[in-house]
């Protein structure tokens, strides 16, 4: 059992809690409790904790992903399988609780796992929600029903009370895997220290980067990614011989507006990887290269008016419609009475809702020029639709009235109108 | 195999020694007795409904309704066997006696499977089988005999298109088909509430209700059974009529209950020699079976659970609405707390109490992941709370 000791060193920070799990498991022989509910943030560790720690104790037991798993079937057949190891000719075959429950015990019987606790690891366990009602209760009192020395694990990222049902099943031990401390973060970055260089003046780094990242970012894989990604950018004025190791001032002199600017992207990967990584050996400007979310599509002439005139038609309140569009416009004292009673800008509350007949007489009166109400058009409206520029949120018959919902954003459709040459934010109700 | 069986006895049950052993063989649901008491003119009814149409070799239907208990099936047992005496004695034309139940069929068109298995001992899919039998009703048979068919849970022969019922009650008026149906279900409008126009019709209007048992005929039923034993008191027995007969008028339940007291007199007086089951023993027999569980239930809660049940009841008369979201009663729960100075349970623990008592149907909780927003109703009403906790800690 000293062979978890190993483990210190490839898994710091999570001491406690490899003793909790290995006191829950105690001796191959003993009985462990009927299931393990265990749960924490993103990148706590849970999956490799667990995973590394029954590869170590030699003990049987299979990993299902319930992602993976989108009928209960394959859930069943997966466990099964792998617990057998038999030849792929001889696969089980199970679509029921039953069936399953009865083809383990008579696995535990065949491989002779009488005095072993089987463990059974189920990750992502929230999928289980959505699996027939019954999956979750039979898991969790699968030793009861199956009458062997067998153990659940659940993980997951969620708390258990979201869990329970309305018929009730028994509760599993919840055990919890706290976040990383600041300090526990920058021990296990720097376990991965590049072989040629100094672990201090790695973790020295580690610690630059979690300065600048740690208020937005706590989650160790992103760190840990973008540690490594700005590492060379860092050791660079050591290659080029301008500092040295120990001149740490100027080092994160260096790398801080690097650093700062990588701050925008984290998570987004904006700019791949390979991109970045190019980038700074290139050493160009990071702000040059067009980012991955471009703001501009190429469209047809009546489409950009069409989706400008949706665009309207979503944000202006319909009441607004007469003072924008009639031929003689004036403003009269009634309308600059409304414009006050208006309370919260519609940009905050978002697109409403509008007919097809609005649509078309926005675009009719914005639009320059004869326009025929051809097939051209309809179609030209669905296919907005089609590409998720437009919306369609209620009926799904296209004769019988159907209603859309402009879905981009204004600097979007600033920039489709300026190409047409038209002045959108004189025709926005917010903006007069 | 994955067959379930119900697992053989190690030995064999002794015949009854005592008094009270023989009275509860006797009190057993399943030990029906040779003739029924109290349904004299039932039995007559239907006797002569069935006799005639033997005799003149024609076709009919009759439906019998009754609540629950009320002896219906019992009694056309009774009179199929009486039948059966008088063919052996050449009194009557022979028939064949058939017999469906609704609620052992897996599905409403396999009474055709059924039916023609009994009459022929052919096995068909249920489509063939209506043909079969369809053909067999409708043709001219030499010396066919008349059959009796006895139809149980009718309403759970519904379908769709009512194929079923219409079969069952269209072959009786063919001119060759000799076929006399009883169809026994519990309510009385059925015909009218789920059957269509033509298939109610082919019912036709001979009908029979079995009203519930007074608490004298149920007091006649469990003493015509005692006959010759010596075992309950009069007042005992009558008190188990009376309340029987005022809640449902079921035999059954009469019937179990006089069982039960049984059971709790011979365990209240061990080796004490012969007992008279009396008033003391019935009524707590009476209270076990008609008393609320959910009360004895709310009684024996932990104190938190208690506490938030009085929470439940607290925030629907504050706010007017039999409904309301988790959060509030949270809120509700912690100031109850506050009052009562004890230390207030997190959100979680209150959770998993809610849906503790949500498992035990005290209250309608839906799933928890909606959690602060899960809207939580009682299954009981507030006044039965507020009893239950009436002489609770926090009270």
């Amino acid at each position: 059992m000293e062979d978890w000791r190993v483990l210190e060193d490839t898994v710091p920070c999570r001491e406690k809690e490899i003793e909790n799990i290995l006191a829950l498991m105690g001796q191959k022989d003993q009985m462990t409790p009927a299931s393990v509910f265990i749960y924490g943030h993103t990148a706590t560790g849970k999956s490799h904790v667990v995973n590394s720690l029954l590869k170590i104790s030699q003990v049987p037991y299979v990993l299902v992903n319930c992602v993976e798993c989108y009928s209960s079937r394959f859930l069943y057949e997966h466990i099964l399988n792998n617990l057998s190891h038999t030849n792929h000719t001889e696969q089980y075959r199970c679509d029921n609780m039953n069936d399953f429950i009865r083809s383990f015990q008579q696995i535990i019987e065949e491989k002779n796992y009488k005095d072993h606790t089987v463990y059974i690891v189920l990750d992502k366990a929230e999928r289980l929600r959505e699996m027939e009602a019954n999956i979750l209760p039979s898991f969790l009192r699968i030793q009861e029903l199956t009458q062997c020395n067998v153990c659940v694990m659940f993980i997951s990222e969620i708390v258990w009370d979201k869990f329970r049902s309305g018929t009730g099943s028994c509760e599993p031990y919840i055990l919890q895997f706290p976040d990383y401390s600041k300090d526990d973060l920058m021990k296990i970055m720097s376990l991965d220290c590049p072989t040629d260089y100094d672990v201090d003046f790695y973790s020295n780094f580690t610690n630059l980067v979690l300065s600048v990242f740690h208020l937005v970012c706590r989650d160790l894989k992103e760190l840990r990614h973008l540690t490594m990604l700005n590492f060379d950018k860092y050791i660079e004025p050591i290659q080029k011989g301008e500092a040295t190791m120990n001149d740490s001032r100027k080092l994160w002199r260096n790398i801080e507006p690097h650093l700062r600017k990588a701050l925008q992207t984290v998570y987004l990967r904006e700019v791949s990887s390979a991109q970045w990584e190019k980038l700074q050996m290139e050493m160009s400007s990071t702000e040059s290269t067009a980012m991955l979310s471009r703001s501009h599509v190429e469209l047809p002439f009546y489409s950009k008016y069409l989706l400008i005139a949706a665009y309207i038609a979503s944000y202006n309140p319909v009441k607004s419609d007469r003072r924008f569009f009639k031929k003689v416009s004036k403003m009269t004292r009634r309308a600059a009475l409304m414009k006050k009673k208006e309370r919260a800008s519609n940009h905050l509350l978002g697109p409403k809702p509008f007919p097809l007949d609005r649509l078309l007489a926005i675009f009719y009166s914005i639009v320059e020029g004869r326009v025929a109400p051809t097939a051209n058009i309809f179609s030209q409206i669905t296919s907005l639709v089609s590409i998720h520029l437009l919306g369609q949120t209620a009926g799904d018959d296209q004769i019988e009235m159907p209603k859309y919902k402009c879905l981009i954003s204004l600097d979007f459709i600033r920039s489709v109108s300026r190409t047409v040459n038209f002045d959108v934010l004189s025709h926005l109700y917010d903006f007069m | 195999s994955a067959t379930p069986i119900i697992p053989k006895r190690p030995q064999q049950i002794l015949s009854p020694t005592s008094a009270l052993e023989e009275a509860r063989a006797r009190l057993h649901v399943s030990a029906v007795p040779d003739s029924l008491p109290c349904r004299e003119k039932e039995f007559s009814d239907i006797y002569s409904f069935v006799e005639s149409k033997l005799y003149d070799g024609t076709g009919g239907c009759m439906y019998i309704s009754g609540v629950p208990g009320t002896g219906k099936t019992a009694t056309v047992h009774e009179v199929i066997r009486t039948l059966e005496i008088n063919v052996e004695e050449d009194d009557l034309p022979k028939f064949k006696y058939l017999e469906i139940n609704g609620m052992k069929l897996t599905e409403p068109r396999q009474a055709y499977v059924q039916l023609l298995k009994e009459l022929t001992g052919q096995k068909a899919t249920p489509d063939h089988a209506a043909d079969l039998l369809n053909k067999k009703f409708s043709t001219p048979g030499p010396r066919r005999e008349t059959v009796v068919l006895l139809v149980d849970e009718l309403d759970l022969l519904w379908t769709r298109k009512q194929d079923v019922m219409y079969n069952i009650f269209d072959w009786p008026t063919k001119q060759h088909a000799k076929l006399v149906v009883l169809a026994v279900a519990n309510t009385m409008d059925l015909p009218e509430r789920i059957m269509m126009k033509r298939v109610s019709s082919r019912l036709g209007l001979t009908r029979m209700t079995f009203q519930p048992y007074t608490f004298r005929q149920l007091e006649n039923i469990v003493t015509s059974r005692m006959k010759g034993l010596r075992v309950f008191d009069d007042d005992a027995l009558q008190l188990a009529a009376r309340k029987v007969a005022a809640v449902s008028g079921d035999a059954r339940r009469a019937l179990d209950i006089c069982r039960r007291s049984t059971e709790i007199a011979e365990s209240l007086h061990k080796g004490k020699g012969e007992i008279l089951v009396g008033m003391l023993h019935v009524n707590t027999a009476l209270e076990e079976m008609f008393s609320s569980p959910k009360i004895v239930a709310i009684r024996n809660l932990s104190a938190q659970e208690q506490l938030f049940l009085r929470a439940v009841v607290a925030e629907f008369q504050r706010t007017g609405v039999e409904e309301s979201e988790f959060s509030k009663l949270y809120s509700q729960h912690l100031s109850l707390c506050r009052f009562e100075s004890i230390q207030p349970p997190t959100t979680s623990e209150l959770a998993g109490m809610c849906s503790r008592l949500g498992s035990m149907r005290l209250l309608l909780v839906e799933h928890g992941r909606q959690d602060l927003y899960m809207r939580v109703r009682l299954n009981i009403s507030q006044d039965d709370v507020l009893y239950a906790l009436r002489d609770t800690e926090f009270s």
